[in-house]
């Protein structure tokens, strides 16, 4: 019926069919051990869940409510006890290994129960992501190796990301706005490192990071060309903290002023800069945006399952509520309307969570996680010895040529579309699951009403929870730009993103 | 416009706006800390001489003789700037109208007649709920005339700030519900601390427990749905003009950092898709402006099928409300989530007003009810 030349011809066809079926392709692929893993890690959210986060989120929220300057210590230690903040770093850096997609149904499960908590967790990873984009093995071995040892300690390692600075969010997210974004956060090169001048704002765990994966620019006219991937410590001469932010919510997570003044970072702590650049396939410019998606390719499907966690979480409650009041002489859960309410608000949580396993699936065949998936590695990184990894592995690590090989593997080896696929997925996953987020909560508390309001009922939480979420990792208004830029533009060459 | 639709209500709309930049626009963030920081009695105290909590009391019951009409321009001008005041003036408001439909002006004067502070002049009230939908957990026994009450009352709306309170309660061996006032310093009556929630901070409510405490009733046994209803049909549309005000303040807010904050080389108010969002709040503020009038006009005028009509605006300009309020915060990006700008505090209070006298849904329903008549 179709000719063979005319099956790729027709496959090639808006919208592509590499592009819409991800999980299809992938399914077969993906390492087996995979399902266990995540059945795991579900278990042990829900675990958590239970024991630590649902019998302190309300006291937490009350806590930063009452002292904004109080610092979530205790749950972090707690989070440090369990091991989350090695969980997903791989074994051959000194953490647990587990597979990366687990993470977004860990973070969805501990969201559904309080988002400032899951956030506490996720946002580490934010940190870790951003580093293990720039394939720098070295700074890689020595962070994980650093925040396996704070867990062994009970000092926990915790790192973050700056990148959003006072005059531009927006703008330094993008490859194509940053040149004309007002940006400040200046790094000079000088002999043996970089100084840092300027400062970033809403930098989440920041007081309470012990690193800091901090962006800046030794060109502030040329930033898109310039950027300079830095590894921060708290302490560094020159680095401190300014003023916590007062949220609406999810305050039990802090978000930070990072202040830098005359910061002198060694080259040793440099990820990334245009030196290390060079001799990557692409111009520094587009190796720079290449990072970003990987970056946000990986955190705005975290995003969405914060989403879909906080739209479950809502959900929840509203159907807790329903199972156990009456409403006008029955039962709120026998009214039709509630019935649809709440099937809504279900698919809605469906829908959002298909979103960022679709992106999982796209990440694991074309972007972030694909090194790792393969099943040789895969299995590889989970039978290896400790002793083999510590004796052979590591040391390899610190090579400069481990950091070539791996950015040769990862930077050079994605191609164009498989940016665009990966990151184009990445927005779909985020705004769904966070516009999903908002959605339910504002349905939770429409079905029940008075109770709805009080923050010990918790879904009032989860509103204020939820609106961070359309805001950060990028607004989801650059995020659906993102969508029309990496899956739609291309069908039509006339056009032009952010430049109307 | 609902000032050019009736001149005679500006000059409520300039005392209260006046009151609004004076009073609660640079103290917004402060008086929300409620109740992590002080309350704002003094505030309470000039809107009390104001007479803003007398608005549609009849001049010999110590009130100042307004309409619907009015009372809205003074919620809506109040809500711009903090709606926290505009809960309290509302949650009085429905009491005192309640009790009017009840023909209670004996209680009504001896409430305000002898108050000399505003908190004495308040009227305690579960302001969020139709006790139709939830029936009441408070119950009174009738000894020869005299009521005693036991049970528990949540969310009374200024319960820990008024004298009195009117309190729904089931009456034994009757069907429905009645109204009680009740003296709330009265021994067996014990309050909660401030409830926390989501919006109001600063119009707090209170969980009561009940245990042997007289109560006087207002209207007569079993008669409370239908006063509620009655009073209801006025205050929808004063619940209306709280969420409006709101509207107001959220895209007066969020034009204004447009026009101010650049990304991308330009003020965000340039990029269209900032414009989109611009225009679709600035159609929902023109839209709930005109209604409010018109629907405030038809009240006063009484228009045939005024009293469901008004429902119908009530319940849009409220879904609105959470609507415009959510794009407000998006228009300031990460600025909007924080305290400093009143961005995350209209979003809240905008939900909060969606549940002024019951559940949305509910009254939907209610309204549809009336429609299918
Ligand atoms: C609590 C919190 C935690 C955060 N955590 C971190 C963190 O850990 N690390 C970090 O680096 N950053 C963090 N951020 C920053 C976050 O990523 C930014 O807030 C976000 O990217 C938006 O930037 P902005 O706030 O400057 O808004 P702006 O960029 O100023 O945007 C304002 C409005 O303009 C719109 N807009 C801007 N440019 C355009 C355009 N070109 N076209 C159309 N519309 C446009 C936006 O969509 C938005 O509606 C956090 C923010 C918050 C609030």
């Amino acid at each position: 019926m179709v000719l063979s030349h005319e099956f790729k011809v027709l496959l090639e066809r808006e919208p592509k069919f590499i592009d819409i079926m991800c999980s299809l392709e992938a399914t077969a692929r993906q390492p087996k051990g995979i399902i266990n893993e995540t059945k795991e890690v579900v278990a042990i959210a829900r675990k958590f869940n239970d024991e630590v986060v649902r019998p302190y989120a309300l006291e937490l929220d009350r806590l930063r409510t009452e002292d904004p300057e109080f610092l979530p210590w205790e749950f972090v230690k707690k989070a440090n006890e369990w091991g989350f903040y090695t969980m997903w770093i791989p074994k051959i850096f000194g953490g647990k290994g587990y597979c990366m997609p687990s993470m977004s149904y860990f973070i969805e499960e501990i969201g559904s129960a309080c988002l400032a908590m899951a956030n506490l967790i996720g946002v580490h990873y934010l940190g870790f992501a951003t580093l293990t984009a720039t394939w720098n093995m070295r700074l890689v071995n020595r962070l994980a190796r650093e925040v396996a040892k704070g867990e062994k300690t009970g000092a926990p390692c915790l790192i973050s990301l700056a990148i959003t600075e006072p005059g531009a969010g927006t703008d330094v997210e993008e490859i194509d706005l940053i040149d004309k974004g007002k940006i400040t956060c200046h790094a000079g090169k000088v002999k043996g490192g970089y100084v840092v001048n300027g400062s970033k704002v809403f930098i989440s765990n920041g007081h309470i990071s012990a690193w800091h994966m901090l962006i800046a620019y030794s060109d502030l006219k040329r930033p898109s060309d310039t950027p300079v991937v830095l590894a921060v410590p708290t302490g560094a001469k020159g680095f401190s903290f300014g003023r916590q932010e007062h949220k609406m919510g999810q305050k039990g997570c802090p978000a930070s002023e990072l202040i830098f003044e005359d910061c002198f970072i060694p080259d040793e702590l440099v990820a990334m800069d245009d030196e290390q650049c060079r001799g990557l396939s692409r111009k520094t410019r587009e190796a720079t945006m290449q990072v970003i998606d990987y970056v946000v390719s990986v955190t705005r499907a975290g995003v969405g399952a914060f989403g879909t966690g906080v739209a479950r979480g809502a959900f929840e409650e509203a159907l807790k509520f329903a199972g156990e009041t009456e409403v006008d002489g029955k039962l709120l859960i026998n009214h039709e309307w509630a019935q649809c309410m709440l099937a809504e608000m279900y698919k809605n949580v469906t829908i959002a969570r298909l979103c960022y396993v679709e992106t999982n699936y796209a990440n694991g065949m074309y972007g972030f996680f694909k090194t790792l998936q393969m099943k040789p590695m895969y299995y590889c990184a989970k039978m290896l010895p400790k002793f083999y990894i510590d004796l052979v592995i590591a040391p390899l690590m610190s090579k400069h040529f481990m950091t070539k090989l791996m950015r040769k593997i990862g930077l050079d080896g994605q191609k164009d579309e498989e940016i665009h696929r990966t990151s184009g997925w990445a927005s779909i996953a985020k705004v769904v699951g966070t516009d999903a987020g908002i959605r339910n909560c504002q349905l939770a508390l429409e079905m029940m009403g008075q109770a709805g309001l009080r923050q010990d009922r918790v879904a009032e939480k989860h509103l204020r929870d939820s609106k961070l979420l359309q805001i950060y990792e990028g607004t989801n208004q650059l995020n659906r730009l993102n969508i029309f830029k990496c899956l739609i533009a291309r069908s039509c060459p006339q056009a032009v993103v952010f430049d109307e | 416009m609902l000032t050019y639709t009736n001149p005679e209500l500006k000059p409520f709309e300039e005392l209260a706006g006046q009151f609004a930049r004076n009073e609660l626009a640079s103290g917004r963030e402060e008086h929300d800390n409620y109740p992590f920081g002080p309350f704002f009695h003094g505030v309470l105290a000039r809107a009390h001489e104001a007479g803003f909590l007398g608005i549609i009391l009849p001049e010999h019951q110590g009130g100042i003789g307004q309409g619907t009409g009015a009372l809205c321009v003074i919620l809506d001008s109040i809500s711009r700037a903090d709606a926290s005041l505009a809960g309290i003036l509302f949650t009085t408001a429905l009491a005192q109208q309640i009790l009017m439909e009840a023909g209670a002006f004996d209680a009504i004067r001896t409430i305000t007649g002898g108050a000399s502070k505003a908190e004495e002049a308040l009227i305690a009230f579960p302001a969020f709920a139709n006790p139709s939908e939830l029936a009441p957990s408070v119950f009174a026994k009738n000894e020869e005339g005299r009521y005693t009450l036991f049970g528990t009352c949540d969310y009374l709306v200024l319960g820990g700030l008024a004298r009195y309170g009117l309190i729904p309660a089931r009456v034994h061996g009757r069907k429905g519900y009645s109204f009680f006032i009740v003296d709330l310093a009265a021994p067996g009556v014990t309050k909660s601390g401030p409830v926390v929630s989501l919006g109001f901070h600063a119009c707090p409510a209170v969980d009561v427990k009940i245990r042997d405490v007289d109560g006087t009733i207002a209207g007569s046994e079993g008669d409370g749905a239908v006063l509620f209803e009655r009073a209801a049909e006025k205050m929808h549309i004063a619940a209306a003009a709280i969420a409006c005000g709101i509207m107001k303040g959220s895209f007066v807010e969020a034009l204004s950092y447009a026009k101010e904050r650049f990304q991308g080389g330009r003020e965000i108010v340039k990029w269209s898709e900032v414009r989109m969002i611009l225009a679709n709040m600035a159609v929902k503020v023109d839209v709930a402006d005109m209604t409010l009038a018109g629907a405030c006009r038809a009240a006063e005028e009484k228009h045939p099928g005024w009293e469901t009509k008004s429902r119908a605006v009530a319940i849009r300009i409220q879904d609105d409300a959470c609507e415009l309020t959510t794009d407000g915060i998006q228009v300031l990006g990460g600025y909007g989530y924080m305290k400093d700008y009143g961005q995350e505090k209209r979003f809240r209070d905008a939900k909060q007003v969606q549940a002024l006298l019951g559940m949305a849904p509910m009254k939907k329903l209610k309204y549809f009810e009336k429609v299918a008549e």
